[in-house]
C-alpha cells in the first residue's frame, strides 16, 4: 500500500514522521507534493525518505490512500487538478478543517461514479505519535476503508470514527487544542521564572506537569474534577492558586477558545461552499508552477476567469 | 533496601503506585504507617502488597529510605515521635512543601549527630510515571544518597537536583501544576459539549491534545511560542481561538497561580519554622492513637502542654 500527500507543509511533515517512528509503513512508499519546494517541511520529507515531487498528479498515480493536507480554500483547486487522474483504487482522505464530504463527492463526481472519500480532523502532535484524530466516512467508502484509516492514525495517536456533524468541534477542541497547551506552558514558565527558576527548567517542568495530569486523566476513571481535589491540600498553596485562577475566569477562557475555533471552522466551510476561489486567493507563482506540471491544462484549473470551479469544464475546450 | 512512608495519604499512595509499576522496589520491601486506618488511600496502599501499620516508629524500623509524606504541620510532631529511633543507616526524604532541610536537621540533630535528610517536591503524576520531581540534599547525606533518592524518583518521571531556595518556586509550577491541568481540561471538555461534543469522547479528546502537546515540547528544542505558531495557519481557526485566551489574559492568569502557590509555600515555611504546633492542629483522636503507640511517651509528643516542640526533653519524666 502507498500513502501520498497532496500538500507537503506541516501537517505532512507531522504525519510522515509519526507513521514512519510507528513502522506503519516504509517511506519509500510515501510521496508529497507541492508546487513549492521551498517549504522548510520538505526538507524535513526528504531527510526521511519521502519522495518529493512538484506534481500533485504524479503523487495521485503513485498512491493508493491520497491525503489531502492542504489549506481549506485550495481544496476545490487541487480536487480539479487531480480528479481526472482518481482511479477506483483511491481513498480520499481530507483533513482540512470545515471542508464537508459533500463538497469533495460533488467535486469528484465529475470525475467518477463512487469515488471513496474520508473526511478527518488530527493534530500535530501525530509527529510524537500522540495524535488525536477523528473521522467520518464518506457516501462511497467502505467500513473497511475507514478501518485502513483508523488503523494508520491510530499507530500516531488516539483516533476515533464520529458523525461528521462533529468533526467542527473537535477542529475547536483538539485540533487547536495543542496552541492552547503551547501558549500555557510559556506562561506557566514564565511563572516559575518570575519565582526565581531558570528558563530551561521552569518549561521543562512546566510541560511535565501537564503531560502527567493529561496521562493521569486518560488512565483515570475519576473525573477531572475529583482528580483536581486531590492535588488541593486544605489551606496549602495549591488551593490558594487555584482560586486566583477562578477569579480570573481561567475555565470561560477556554471555553470560549474551543467555541472560537469551532465557530471559525464553521465560517470557512461556509465560504469554501460557495464553491467560488477568488484569484486573489491563489499566487500567480503558484498558478504558474501547477500549470507548468504535466497534465494540467488552464480549462481544469479554472481560477484566471474567476470561474465557479464545481461545474464541469470539458477537458476537451480549447486550451485558453 | 527497604522503603518507608510515614504518612499514607495521596503522596504515599500514587509513590508507591508508580514505584511498583517501574519495578524499582518490590512492595513487600515498602511499609507505610498512619494513625488513620480509615483513609481510603490505605485499602489501596494494602492491595498493592505493602506493609501497612499504625505505627510510625516501626515504618521507621523497617525502613532505609524513609518518606515523610505527612502534611508539612505534621512534620514536627512525627520527627519528634521518630527521632529516637533514627539510625546511621536512614536516608529521611522529605516530601513536606515548605518545610526546610535546616528545620527538619534542627529537630533530628537532638537524636543523632549526622541524620541524613534531603528535600524533595514531587507531584501526583508519579501515579502514572510522569511525575515532575525535584530534590535538595541535606548536610550530612552524600552525593550518593541524592543520586538514590535520583534511581527511585526517575523510575516515575522526570527527577532533577536543585538548590534548595529554588523549591518553593517548584511547588508553585509542578507541585501544583497537575490542579492546573485539570481545571483546564474540565472547561475544554466543557467547551467542547457547548459545540455538541459527547462529554466522554471531549474528555478524552481534550486530554489527548495536551498529551500531545506537552510530549511536543519536551522532544522538541523549539520555543513553545514557535511550536504555536506551527499550529496556527492564517486566518484559521486556531488563530481566532488565540485572540480569546490573550484577551482574557489567560497566560497573565497562569502567572498569578504559579506566584499564588509558591508564596503560600513560603508562608507555610514561615509557619513551621515558628516551632509551635498548637494543639488545635491535631485532632484529639489522632493522638491518642498515636500515644496509644508502643515506645510513645507524651512527654516526646509536646501537644498537649504546648511546649515548644524544637527543645530538647529526653529523660524527663512522664507528663
Amino acid at each position: 500500500m502507498s500513502v501520498g500527500f497532496i500538500g507537503a507543509g506541516q501537517l505532512a511533515h507531522a504525519l510522515v514522521k509519526g507513521f514512519t517512528a510507528a513502522g506503519v509503513i516504509a517511506t519509500h512508499r510515501i510521496t508529497a507534493s507541492s508546487p513549492d519546494k521551498d517549504l522548510p517541511t520538505v526538507t524535513g520529507l526528504r531527510k526521511m525518505g519521502a519522495y518529493f515531487t512538484t506534481s500533485n498528479k504524479e503523487t495521485v498515480n503513485k498512491s493508493d490512500v491520497l491525503f489531502l493536507a492542504v489549506k481549506p480554500h485550495i481544496i476545490p483547486f487541487v480536487l480539479d487538478e487531480i480528479g481526472p487522474d482518481i482511479e477506483d483504487r483511491h481513498l480520499i482522505v481530507s483533513c482540512a478543517a470545515g471542508v464537508t464530504i459533500s463538497s469533495i463527492e460533488k467535486k469528484l463526481l465529475q470525475y467518477r461514479p463512487a469515488p471513496k472519500v474520508i473526511r478527518c480532523m488530527t493534530n500535530t502532535p501525530v509527529v510524537v505519535r500522540e495524535g488525536a484524530t477523528v473521522y467520518a466516512t464518506g457516501t462511497h467508502a467502505e467500513v473497511e476503508d475507514g478501518k485502513l484509516l483508523e488503523q494508520l492514525m491510530a499507530s500516531v495517536g488516539y483516533c476515533t470514527e464520529v458523525e461528521e456533524d462533529l468533526i467542527d468541534a473537535v477542529t475547536g477542541l483538539s485540533g487547536s487544542g495543542p496552541a492552547y497547551a503551547f501558549l500555557a506552558v510559556d506562561a506557566l514558565a514564565d511563572g516559575g521564572v518570575k519565582m526565581g527558576l531558570p528558563r530551561r527548567l521552569a518549561v521543562r517542568l512546566g510541560a511535565q506537569a501537564l503531560l502527567g495530569a493529561a496521562k493521569m486523566l486518560l488512565e483515570s476513571e475519576q473525573h477531572p474534577g475529583e482528580l483536581k481535589d486531590n492535588v488541593a491540600s486544605p489551606g496549602g498553596a495549591t488551593i490558594h492558586a487555584l482560586h486566583v485562577m477562578e477569579s480570573g475566569g481561567f475555565r470561560s477562557l477556554l471555553i470560549n477558545a474551543v467555541e472560537a475555533s469551532c465557530i471559525r471552522t464553521r465560517e470557512l466551510q461556509y465560504l469554501a461552499d460557495q464553491e467560488k476561489i477568488s484569484p486573489a486567493a491563489i499566487k500567480k507563482t503558484t498558478l504558474d508552477k501547477v500549470l507548468q506540471q504535466p497534465g494540467v491544462t488552464t480549462t481544469g484549473v479554472g481560477v484566471r476567469t474567476g470561474l465557479n470551479l464545481f461545474n464541469s469544464t470539458n477537458p476537451k475546450h480549447k486550451k485558453n
